[in-house]
């Protein structure tokens, strides 16, 4: 299981983006991280994977624990060779490379299951096998997000972090993708999914937690989530007569959780 | 017509014709001759002016899809006002240098000896008339280059191209005829380092001309006849890759045997460009590939030369009883040292970015330079004095090393056996996997590569001329061979570390830092690796120039050099190994070193200017360099690659070359 407890993250030793994060991913779920923009989802997930330290950031208070080791000490290539794998926003493919190339960069941890890694990953998106060879910046952008999802496979994660995968795709591709995460559940990865769209995030995912200015503000199974009044109105964009503004709507409970 | 273009262009080229005069370039080459007492090379460098810009004058600037205007007679009228305006401001310059001599003081290339050339040993007057006129026929031939028909245009082109190629090439061709005997067809065709006589440049027009017509379009039939095939297939690029392979194998061969040819002047020249190949393929690695620009790489060849010189040298300073070893004892200390380098100035700087880096590193090239040069070390490394006698041998009056071309022979087999069981692999790979189809035409040639592989090496071996230990004396054709052995090292390293996985971490980290850290790629060691592998090939570089040139002094390693290597691997693009080598043959062969005289060593100190206006206009016009890789080629026509990407074309340039 991968989780968070309290997590609390500082940029450039003053700017505090996360505090107090806890959540849980359990092994082979499927968990859906929502929230606006600027809320901490990004942050989140590079607490987990160790990239904060590119950013001149800190996590400064709690732990990041895999399996009750702590985690969010080490360097990122450790974290990828622990089994946990992030996509980051925004694809980030490289472009010049081939396809090819870049899916063997993302297996740089993973040498000896390369061949089958790469098996599995054209099995998964058949489209990249056919353009194995072509450089990747000619990819259309779903494509992009395949590879780019295929070269955080690479390296035989357990736990794959998504970060906002529908981004910028058209409603036909996003249900691709959707169907490409249950997919690779279903093959035994655990997925914490980033996601504005929580209409697709919720319909697949286990159990989901809503963020809001650095702090964790709901923590629901799925289902339950996409039921709540709040989210239907703010996230999936499904409300009732009146039209609610953001202020007098703002009662989210806030759960008590060890230390803060 | 345009006249604000016409005069702007007219006055862009008298400026440029007032420039090469001024700066002394045109007197440089003034002794230089073309063809014998008619044409100096002095004079070639000022003609081709007029005509480029009578031709610009008149060119318009197409917009994709527009039609383009026809050629018309006006044009050529157009081409002569700027020609004349060109040459006019020449001649006013002129006018202005004999009536006040004092410009002499601040530009002492206007000398009266120019002002009497310039003048055609008439008054000034004459003198401004002349150039005007002059300008005006070559602009108006360039403004009419478009109303001439295509037939003539070849023709021009190649007497033109034959011409300066011969006369240019004298110090080659005459060489190379010399050592085979044919002294008289030498002396037929040259007024002996006075250029071609004018009998042999008529010939030689003609002859290439004929062959020009003649073997027009038989090329192209002897290229479909090979399978290269044009299309971007995986079978295709596969073909390509092996006649790649065979080719250099071939040419590495008679690398091996051709400074037998050579004169001195000639081997000197290319184991110059040899040095600068290795050089450039080492920052190539660090710049090319890692993208981690290191302005101080000059650091590594000091310490290289350096290393070689106190091991070898009988008056090394660091040794009571110096230890005298040979070149190819001393070198494994050479590696270490370099590496060891490489950490110690890698270490500090490695996580800083782009241009901190670059400054980072120009401070500890120059550090070391600096650290030579010091009396601290003086008791090591012989301060200002330097090491002399590097690669002396007891007994021996000058030492080093005789590489002869069983060597060589033996050094290329043995990498052409590595080759071909890299390949056998590949093929057991494809073998199980589903690419079968290649499996049918990659077999023999790897077949070949390693029949080729035995027999060279074997042949190598048993040759005469396999002599490495105990030979001693330095010549420079051996010199030449050895700079090739390493250079085929260097080569054959970069390639593989190219498409291996270190070189994917190396290409990840070049575009995106984040994301290659994202992959499990630990950057601090891969950065680290870039520099030693980088630090590791320099060496290479300072052993040969150290045993070549004997006396090592600081004052060899200046930032100049860091700098000249860079621009190599600029010019030739940056990332591609074809590409250094392409830069180092044009920069160093053509124009020279920094210190080394190339085959025009009439550019003596104007080189660096040259050198400066070659890297403009490459940044210009071809940012990728001249024979780029196909990548780096693409990352900077992104703007083009996005709107073939939105027009659905696929580029043609895709996987030219890896
Ligand atoms: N390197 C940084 N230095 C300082 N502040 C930062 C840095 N990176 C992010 N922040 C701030 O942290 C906050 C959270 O950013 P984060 O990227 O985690 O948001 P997010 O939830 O992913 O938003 P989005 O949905 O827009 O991607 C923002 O206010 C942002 O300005
Ligand atoms: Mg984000």
């Amino acid at each position: 299981m991968l989780e968070l407890r309290n997590v609390e993250v500082v940029y450039s030793d003053v700017i505090l983006v996360l505090r107090g994060v806890s959540l849980q991913v359990p092994d082979g779920r499927i968990v859906a991280l929502l929230g606006p923009n600027g809320a901490g989802k990004t942050t989140t997930l590079r607490a987990i994977s160790g990239l904060l330290d590119v950013h001149n950031g800190e996590v400064t208070k709690g732990e990041i624990l895999l399996d009750g080791t702590p985690i969010h000490t080490l360097a990122p290539q450790k974290v990828v060779t622990l089994g946990l794998s992030q996509v980051l926003e925004g694809r980030r493919i490289l472009g010049e490379l081939t396809v090819e190339e870049n899916l063997r960069l993302g297996a740089h941890t993973a040498r000896k299951e390369l061949e089958e890694n790469l098996a599995r990953v054209y099995d998964l998106f058949p489209v990249l096998e056919e353009r194995a060879r072509s450089t990747a910046g000619y990819l259309s952008g779903g494509q992009q997000q395949m590879l780019a999802i295929g070269r955080a496979l690479m390296s035989n994660p357990r736990y794959l972090l998504l970060d906002e995968p529908s981004l910028g795709l058209a409603p036909i591709m996003v249900q691709q993708i959707r169907d490409i995460i249950v997919e690779i559940n279903r093959q035994g990865t655990g997925v914490l999914l980033v996601e504005q769209n929580a209409h697709m995030a919720l319909s697949i995912a286990d159990h989901g937690y809503v963020m809001e200015t650095g702090k964790v503000v709901m923590d629901k199974p799925a289902a339950e989530l996409a039921q709540d009044e709040d989210v239907r109105e703010f996230y999936l964009g499904l409300h009732g007569d009146e039209v609610a503004s953001f202020a007098n709507v703002k009662h989210y409970r806030r759960k008590k959780r060890w230390l803060s | 017509m345009d006249w604000g273009k016409i005069v702007r262009q007219g006055l862009i080229g008298g400026v440029a014709l007032s420039f090469i005069v001024a700066v002394g370039l045109f007197e440089a080459f003034a002794n230089r001759m073309v063809i014998d007492p008619i044409l100096t090379s002095g004079w070639v460098l000022v003609l081709w002016v007029p005509v480029v810009f009578g031709y610009r004058a008149t060119r318009q600037v197409v917009p994709d899809g527009a039609t383009v205007r026809a050629a018309r007679p006006a044009d050529i009228a157009a081409g002569a006002v700027t020609g004349a305006i060109a040459g006019a401001v020449l001649g006013l310059l002129v006018v202005i240098t004999s009536a006040k001599p004092d410009v002499r003081d601040t530009l002492l290339a206007l000398s009266p000896s120019l002002v009497q050339r310039l003048s055609f040993g008439h008054s000034v007057g004459y003198g401004f008339g002349v150039l005007t006129l002059g300008g005006a026929i070559l602009g108006a031939i360039g403004g009419g280059i478009d109303l001439v028909p295509q037939v003539v245009r070849r023709v021009v082109s190649t007497v033109v191209v034959t011409i300066l190629g011969f006369a240019f090439g004298e110090l080659v061709v005459g060489d190379i005829l010399r050592s085979l005997g044919l002294r008289s067809v030498d002396q037929f065709f040259y007024a002996q380092s006075r250029g071609l006589k004018p009998l042999g440049a008529v010939i030689l027009a003609v002859v290439f001309v004929a062959l020009r017509f003649l073997l027009k379009g038989k090329f192209k039939a002897i290229r479909e006849r090979i399978p290269l095939g044009t299309g971007e297939t995986e079978e295709n690029r596969a073909t390509r890759r092996n006649w790649f392979l065979v080719l250099g194998i071939i040419a590495l061969a008679a690398g091996a045997w051709a400074p037998n040819l050579f004169g001195l002047y000639l081997n000197e020249v290319l184991s110059n460009v040899g040095l600068f190949i290795l050089l450039g393929l080492g920052l190539n690695i660090v710049v090319g590939f890692a993208g981690l620009l290191d302005l101080g790489y000059v650091a590594f060849f000091a310490v290289g030369a350096y290393t070689m010189a106190i091991f070898t040298s009988p008056a090394s300073p660091a040794f009571d009883a110096p230890p005298q070893w040979a070149f190819f004892q001393a070198l494994p200390l050479v590696l270490i040292a370099a590496a060891l380098a490489g950490l110690f100035i890698g270490t500090p700087v490695i996580r800083m970015r782009g241009d901190y880096l670059a400054i980072v590193t120009l401070g500890f090239g120059e550090i070391i330079r600096i650290a030579f040069l010091s009396d601290w070390l003086k008791p090591l490394f012989g301060g200002a004095q330097g090491v002399l006698q590097a690669g002396f041998f007891p007994g021996e009056q000058r030492g080093g090393i005789i590489v002869q071309w069983g060597l060589v022979l033996a050094t290329i087999g043995i990498i052409t056996l590595i080759v071909g069981l890299l390949r056998l692999n590949a093929t057991r790979l494809i073998t199980a996997g589903k690419m079968s189809d290649i499996r049918a035409y990659s077999q023999p040639v790897t077949i070949g590569l390693l029949v080729a592989g035995a027999a060279l090496t074997i042949f190598g071996l048993v040759s005469p001329g396999f002599a490495v230990w105990k030979i001693y004396g330095i010549e420079p054709p051996s010199m030449f061979r050895i700079t090739l052995v390493f250079v085929a090292l260097a080569a054959f390293v970069s390639w593989r570390l190219r498409d291996s996985r270190v070189g994917r971490a190396w290409m990840a980290i070049r575009e995106d830092e984040q994301i290659a850290q994202q992959m499990g790629i630990n950057i601090v060691t891969t950065k680290l690796l870039a520099f030693v592998m980088g630090a590791m090939l320099a060496s290479l570089g300072g052993a040969l120039f150290a045993v070549k040139l004997g006396s090592i002094y600081p004052h060899s390693f200046e930032i100049m050099q860091s700098i000249i290597i860079l621009v190599v691997v600029i010019v030739g693009g940056m990332g591609s190994i074809k590409g250094v080598m392409i830069g180092a043959l044009v920069l160093i062969g053509v124009l020279g070193g920094p210190t080394q005289p190339g085959l025009l060593r009439e550019f003596g100190e104007y080189k660096l200017l040259v050198y400066g206006v070659l890297l403009i206009w490459m940044m210009l016009k071809r940012p990728e360099g001249l024979w780029p890789e196909a990548r780096r080629a693409k990352e900077l026509h992104q703007e083009e690659m996005l709107q073939d990407a939105w027009l659905n074309v696929e580029p043609a340039s895709e996987g030219v070359s890896g």
